[in-house]
């Protein structure tokens, strides 16, 4: 393996996470209205951003499939879609922990909350209807479809907070936010997007040896079919 | 009466107004930032132990 992404990446991840995290912890000014408890944002804000951006990624390897079918595109696939949800569940709990203070409620049906909640079910299902179809070329071919399908939501969810009226705030900007409060956020995702592509590598490596053992599988089993057993057999000796 | 009720309103105003009513920031909360960085942590280490026990055996390493 990579000698940057078996040492380098991880030392980055960490490193930049945990200046990022100290930044906001200690550094950082506690905002106007929520306090220290605004300093949330520095983990619930870069979860989000990588868990969006795994699943653009997952999306961009399903169509990629589709218009040239590769077990590598297949597998990027799939791993971009378990960090993804990943990254998006931990968001969603971290979401929800804030919510707690600030809104009063762990939960509420806002458009931010609930379309985020069905993009997770969805990555789910993608996950689920991996584990269930045998067949990898067909495995393949559906989960590309059930990636573009549950993508059509990721635009959704950017905007639900623009489209309706929400709870969850508006994306804010630089000129929006005190640049004590900029630095710290855009180091923690800066750190957790090397731990994003991390996972993702690792994850990659798996899934692709996976479905190279899938492929490989039928030929080294016995066969019903007596010519091609009497091939394999003459193959072995 | 009706004289009696204006009376106690505008004395709780006068209360209200003298108090720090509205200053808007919550306060303390330090449990939540905690349960948030942990929880989030503890996921990833979860996560590198799953990525470590499901990795690709030495075979696969070599090939790349």
């Amino acid at each position: 393996m990579n000698k940057f992404v078996k040492f380098g990446l991880p030392a980055l991840a960490l490193g930049l996470l945990g200046w990022g995290w100290w930044l906001g912890l200690a550094w950082a000014p506690p905002d106007r209205e929520m306090g220290d408890v605004q300093r949330i944002m520095y983990v619930h804000v870069p979860l989000q951003w990588m868990a969006m951006m795994a699943m653009f990624i997952n999306f961009v390897a399903a169509v990629t499939y589709l218009l040239r079918q590769s077990w590598k595109t297949d597998a990027l696939a799939e791993a971009a879609a378990e960090v993804g949800l990943l990254f998006g569940t931990l968001g969603m709990i971290t979401g929800s922990i804030w919510g707690r203070p600030t809104w009063g409620v762990y939960w509420s049906w806002d458009p931010r909350l609930t379309s985020e909640a069905i993009l997770l079910v969805a990555y789910t299902g993608y996950l689920v209807l991996r584990r269930f179809v045998e067949d990898p070329e067909k495995r393949a071919v559906w989960s590309a479809v059930v990636a573009i399908i549950g993508a059509i939501n990721l635009p959704i969810v950017w905007f639900s907070v623009r489209w309706w009226r929400s709870l969850h705030q508006t994306q804010s900007s630089p000129k929006t936010v005190d640049p004590q409060m900029v630095l710290p956020l855009r180091v923690a995702a800066f750190g957790m997007l090397a731990l994003m592509i991390l996972f993702l590598v690792h994850r990659y490596r798996i899934a692709l040896a996976e479905r190279r053992a899938e492929v490989a599988l039928p030929e080294a089993l016995p066969t019903d079919d007596p010519a091609l057993r009497a091939a394999h057999s003459s193959k072995v000796a | 009466m009706i004289a009696l009720t204006s009376l106690s309103s505008v004395s709780s105003l006068m209360v209200l107004a003298q108090t720090t009513v509205g200053s808007g920031r919550l306060q303390g909360g330090w449990g939540y930032v905690g349960a948030c960085y942990g929880i989030s942590v503890a996921a990833f280490v979860l996560y590198s132990v799953s990525l470590w026990a499901r990795r690709p055996r030495a075979a696969s390493d070599s090939k790349e």
